[in-house]
C-alpha cells in the first residue's frame, strides 16, 4: 500500500481522519523512515511555530491599532454601568453572572464587529403599533422560535424602574418600554438583522441597539425568570 | 478586529518576510476592511476575511517590494552575525526567515497559514481561494524545502 507525500503531511497535520488514519498510523508505525518524516515535519510544524510566536506578545504599533480605537464602541453593558454607579461589581455578583449568561453570546459577537457599529438613529416618541405590541407583551426571549419575524432581544429596566424591551425585526428595530400608556418606542432602527439564531452573529442595527441599551439600563438583562415573571405583572 | 489584530500582523510579517513591510501590509488590509465593512458577511469568520484581504493584498501589491525584503533580509543576516550575545538564537530566527522568503508566494501562504496560524486545511484554501488538493500540495512542497534548507528540523 502507497502513501503520498501529501497524505503522510496532512497525517502528521491531524488532517487525515477514520479508516484511512489508522491505516496511516500503522504504515507509520511499521517504518521508521515514514517514522521520521512524520516526526520531521512536526517537528518543523514546532520551529515554525515559535519562531513567529514572540508577535503576537509584542506591543501593537500605534498606527495599527489608532483606525480601529477611533472607531470602537464598548458594548460591555456592565462594565459601562459598574464604571457610572459606586455599586462594586465582583464575579460574585449573582447579577451579573445572569447578565452575562444572558448577554454573553451576543456580546461576544458583539465585540467582533464592535467597530462596524453605525451612529444611532434619533429617539421617537411614538407608540408601538398594535402587532408590536403583542410582540412586546408576549414573546419571552427563552421561547420564542429561531424564524420569529420580530424577535426580542433583551429585556431590561431603566433608570425610571419602567420595564423595556430591545427588539428586532424584519420591517424595524428598536427599544420600548413599558408606561401606563402602552410601549413607548425610546429609539428605532432599520431592519433588524435577520437571521435565523444559529448562525447569528450581532450585526450592525442590533449592535447598535445594544450601545443604546447599555445606556439606557440601569441593571443587568432581566433573565428567563425575572422575564417571566414581569410578563406575568403585564411589564408594570 | 482589535481582538484578532495580533494574529493578523503575525500573518502580515510572515508573508512579506519583515517587520516593516508587514506592518504596512497590515495596516493597508485594516483600512481596506474599514472602508469594505460592510461586505463582510454576518455569520462568516472576521478572521478568514481579514487573512482574505491581507493575502490578496499582498498578491496585489507585495510583488513590487519583493525585492527589497530580500535584500533587507540578507543584510540582517550579514549584521546578526557578528553580533555578540544571543547570537545563536539571532541567526536561527533569521535563517528560518531567509528559508521562507526562498519559497514561492503560494507555498508561503499556505505554510504560514496551517503550520503557523493553525488553520485547518480546508478554511486555509478558503482564505487562498484554491481546492483543498491544491493547498495540500503546495503545503508539502513548502514544507520539503523548507526542510532542506533548514536540515529536516532535527
Amino acid at each position: 500500500m502507497m502513501i503520498t507525500p501529501e497524505e503522510l503531511a496532512a497525517f502528521a497535520d491531524g488532517e487525515v481522519t477514520g479508516a484511512r488514519e489508522a491505516e496511516i498510523a500503522a504504515m507509520v508505525d511499521a517504518d521508521p523512515e515514514l517514522a521520521r518524516k512524520v516526526a520531521a515535519h512536526k517537528a518543523l510544524k514546532d520551529q515554525l511555530g515559535a519562531h513567529f510566536a514572540p508577535i503576537l506578545e509584542q506591543e501593537l504599533p500605534e498606527n495599527l491599532t489608532a483606525p480601529l480605537k477611533s472607531e470602537a464602541e464598548i458594548v460591555d453593558f456592565q462594565a459601562a454601568k459598574d464604571a457610572r454607579t459606586p455599586k462594586a461589581a465582583n464575579d460574585d455578583n449573582p447579577a451579573i453572572k445572569r447578565w452575562g449568561r444572558f448577554a454573553g453570546p451576543v456580546l461576544a459577537a458583539s465585540l467582533a464587529v464592535a467597530i462596524f457599529l453605525p451612529r444611532g438613529g434619533d429617539g421617537a416618541e411614538d407608540y408601538a403599533d398594535v402587532q408590536l405590541a403583542a410582540v412586546l407583551d408576549s414573546q419571552l426571549v427563552a421561547e420564542q422560535g429561531s424564524n420569529a419575524d420580530t424577535r426580542i432581544l433583551l429585556s431590561f429596566q431603566n433608570d425610571d424602574g419602567e420595564f423595556c424591551r430591545a427588539f428586532s425585526g424584519a420591517d424595524a428595530s428598536g427599544i420600548a418600554c413599558r408606561d401606563t400608556e402602552g410601549w413607548q418606542l425610546r429609539h428605532s432602527g432599520g431592519a433588524g438583522d435577520q437571521q435565523s439564531t444559529e448562525f447569528r452573529q450581532a450585526g450592525n442595527e442590533d449592535a447598535d441597539l445594544m450601545a443604546i441599551v447599555q445606556e439606557m439600563a440601569a441593571g443587568p438583562a432581566l433573565d428567563q425568570d425575572q422575564e417571566a415573571a414581569a410578563k406575568e405583572k403585564g411589564w408594570q | 478586529m482589535l481582538a484578532i489584530l495580533p494574529r493578523l500582523r503575525r500573518f502580515a510579517i510572515g508573508l512579506s518576510g519583515n517587520p516593516a513591510d508587514g506592518d504596512d501590509l497590515c495596516q493597508m488590509t485594516i483600512e481596506r476592511a474599514l472602508t469594505n465593512r460592510e461586505k463582510w458577511q454576518e455569520g462568516t469568520r472576521l478572521d478568514s476575511w481579514m487573512y482574505r484581504i491581507m493575502r490578496n493584498i499582498y498578491i496585489d501589491e507585495g510583488r513590487a517590494s519583493t525585492r527589497r525584503v530580500q535584500t533587507f533580509v540578507d543584510e540582517e543576516a550579514g549584521l546578526s552575525v557578528g553580533a555578540d550575545g544571543g547570537q545563536e538564537a539571532q541567526v536561527e530566527l533569521t535563517n528560518v526567515d531567509r528559508a521562507m522568503a526562498k519559497l514561492p508566494e503560494d507555498q508561503r501562504e499556505a505554510v504560514l497559514l496551517v503550520m503557523v496560524e493553525g488553520y485547518a486545511y480546508k478554511e486555509a484554501a478558503e482564505i487562498v481561494g484554491c481546492p483543498v488538493g491544491t493547498l495540500n500540495s503546495r503545503l508539502v512542497r513548502g514544507r520539503d524545502a523548507l526542510m532542506e534548507i533548514l536540515g529536516d528540523g532535527s
